[in-house]
């Protein structure tokens, strides 16, 4: 990845070639532009955009709106779906209030959760966690990676040698450890899933801070007085991020994977829980006897919301290359 | 000159060996877990506790497990690393290494069989695709490759299960594939182990039977294996492809009068050498990380044993299960290392 040079707002530009003035405000609204030219042209994007939103959308309000409550039974055991013919009608008499309950859009598993209102409350917990995870793996890893890549010594040898060695271990057995050991609940999921992500954005951030470091904007910020941590701080870093944000975007969908994998092999969040790898895990035994919708409906959710983030990170990727 | 380029790459592995089994060691013993309670039960009497306690030496300082592991300075009758032993599982009993031995070939047949069906697959899909960018086919596979990649894999297994061993069977009468419920049939002869794989085992001893049936149990596990991985394989090699269709010695070799095809060969052969890079990486993520598919298909492979002894807090087998997965992730890499010297004239040790 080549350094932050395409970054029309980034103030080395300014510095080098311009100077501030009216131009930094052209700029600024180009870079807009685009991502919305982005979004209208490109198909996979808008798609990419539009699941995200969702997904964050039904984290804030999915348990809200859910018919029914996500963790209580409702008394109908092992419903299956109405079939999809029929959901206009059920939908008709849904809005027009012509049922006494509502209908189990998706069915219901075998200890009579509504699977439709699981499915809808789960982004609560899994964006919850890969958000956080990102988040925290975003900031500890653009923290020493710009410490790193700024100062040289033997503290940073050891703090590069640290992190080699952090990816040298299995991720999947390594989250499993951690979770399983801290105990299993979602602010231990968040740190474990942070810990294991972090070394990608230390090495991120590094690479891009030694390609900043020599420039001309570094030594007149030195020049005029700053002290060395306002210029790592305050000049370079802001130079230096553009990389781990786009990289943020692949790994929120990583982490949903592996939340969801987690609570699959059952070293996860707690059922009952609305949390779509153990609805997944809970529908698994089932399967095998025909009663396929109660892990076919979050799979779905996890398949495209992964796949939103995915084209999502690609698409910024592009854009900022 | 490349005995100088191993020596020296074996030598740094075996400091990051020491490296990854301290920070297990001391990692596993940081978190709150309680292993005795585990063991004895919530409601042991206290004497319970402490007898249990001092049969898996835990009752030792924490330098004094350190060298009970390593087994230098050791006061345990168990011998450690030094020794060439990981120790005894605290839930069985029986000496780590052997488990391991037991169940490490399920993983590494499982997956070396899904990489190198995704690698068949992928390099001449991708090849394909970059030598007419931009058409159609070019963007499905591109689009392919980002869904494929961002899949959970346990999910796509069980719909396979599902649609391949129930709804055949209730639609046409015949399941396609078997119960996802181990690597044979029970009611077969398993073959001798030889090399641990089974497939290969059956082969080799002629036993045809047992050779059918165990491909047969593997096909919907390595199917969704290839499945996910392919994916992102293709996307690597078609990128370096078009880049390296775009290159100097390409133009040079067109200029020379070379067929396409002689060309193209020319490109795959640099563009395969990330690719190779990409399987090994994907090789010591699967090492750990294809527990889901080893459960839903009943395997008993490295990564149940591996998630059995996480939730029992049975620490010598993780420590164990860790390093011997760091082992062959490093010799994989080390591998991959060579092959690329030979794929690549321009690198050098």
């Amino acid at each position: 990845m080549t350094s932050g040079t395409t970054g029309a707002e980034t103030p080395q530009n300014i510095d080098q070639h311009t100077g501030p003035g009216p131009n930094v405000d052209i700029a600024k609204k180009r870079r807009q532009i685009d991502l919305v030219k982005k979004f209208r042209e490109e198909k996979l994007f808008a798609f990419g955009v539009i699941v995200v939103a969702l997904s964050i959308f039904l984290a804030f309000f999915g348990p809200v709106i859910a018919p029914y409550d996500p963790t209580l039974a409702t008394g109908d055991v092992s419903f299956a779906p109405p079939s999809l013919l029929k959901w206009p009608t059920l939908f008709w008499q849904t809005i027009t209030g012509q049922l006494d309950q509502p209908p189990h859009w998706f069915g219901t598993d075998n200890s009579g959760l509504d699977i439709f209102s699981r499915t809808i409350a789960a982004p609560r917990t899994d964006m919850t966690i890969a958000l956080l995870a990102a988040l925290v793996s975003l900031v500890a890893g653009t923290v020493l990676g710009l410490v790193a890549g700024f100062y040289k010594n033997w503290a940073t040898e050891v703090l590069m040698r640290t992190s080699d060695l952090m990816q040298a271990f299995p991720v999947f057995i390594t989250a499993m450890i951690l979770v399983a050991l801290a105990g299993r609940n979602t602010s231990n999921i968040i740190l474990a899933l942070g810990l294991v992500y972090t070394p990608i954005f230390v090495r991120l951030t590094r690479a891009e801070v030694l390609g900043q470091k020599t420039r001309g904007y570094v030594t007149a910020a030195r020049a005029v007085g700053n002290r060395e941590w306002v210029v790592a701080f305050r000049h370079v870093l802001p130079n230096s991020v553009v990389p781990s944000l786009i990289q943020t975007s692949t790994t929120i969908g990583f982490a949903i994977l592996l939340t969801a994998g987690l609570s699959f092999v059952g070293a996860g969040v707690r059922p009952p829980t609305p949390e779509w790898g153990s609805m997944i895990a809970l529908g698994s035994q089932q399967i095998i006897l025909g009663e396929w919708w109660q892990s076919v409906f979050p799979g779905i959710a996890i398949s495209l919301t992964v796949f939103g983030f995915a084209t999502v990170g690609h698409g910024l990727e592009e854009e900022y290359r | 000159m490349i005995l100088r380029f191993i020596i020296r790459r074996v030598l740094i592995a075996i400091v990051q060996l020491v490296g990854i089994s301290l920070v297990v060691f001391f990692l596993i013993r940081l978190l709150p877990a309680d292993p005795v309670a585990r063991l004895v039960g919530m409601n042991a009497t206290p004497e319970a506790y402490a007898q249990a306690e001092a049969s898996i030496g835990l009752d030792r300082s924490v330098m004094q497990q350190l060298g009970n592991y390593l087994g230098v300075f050791s006061d345990s009758k168990v011998p450690g690393i030094a020794q060439g032993s990981l120790g005894d599982s605290w839930t069985t009993g029986s000496p780590v290494i052997e488990e391991i031995g037991r169940f490490l070939p399920v993983t590494l047949e499982l997956i070396t069989y899904s990489l190198l069906i995704s690698f068949l697959i992928a390099v001449p899909t991708a090849m394909a695709s970059a030598t007419r960018p931009g058409g159609f086919g070019d963007k499905a596979t591109f689009v392919w490759g980002l869904f494929a990649g961002s899949q959970p894999e346990f999910w796509w297994g069980l719909m396979f299960v599902f649609f391949f061993f129930f709804w055949t069977f209730d639609t046409f009468g015949v399941s396609l594939a078997p119960a996802p419920l181990g690597r044979m049939n029970p009611l077969l002869y398993e073959p001798n182990v030889i090399t641990g794989f089974i497939v290969i085992d059956a082969l080799i001893q002629g036993q045809f039977k047992a050779f059918v049936d165990a491909a047969w149990h593997l096909m919907l596990p390595v199917g969704t294996l290839v499945f996910v991985v392919s994916g992102p394989i293709i996307k690597m090699v078609r990128q370096n492809m078009v880049r390296v269709l775009r290159s100097d010695y390409i133009l040079y070799a067109r200029s020379c009068g070379h067929s396409d095809r002689a060309v193209a060969m020319y490109a795959l052969r640099a563009a395969m050498a990330p690719a190779m890079t990409l399987i090994g990486i994907f090789y010591g993520f699967l090492l750990g990380g294809a527990v889901p598919i080893e459960l839903i298909f009943a395997l008993g492979g490295l990564g149940e044993y591996s998630i059995r002894s996480i939730l029992n807090f049975d620490y010598p087998a993780i420590q164990g299960t860790v390093l011997i997965i760091a082992i062959v992730s490093l010799l994989i890499y080390l591998t991959i290392d060579i092959l690329h010297a030979f794929l690549d004239p321009r690198i050098t040790f």
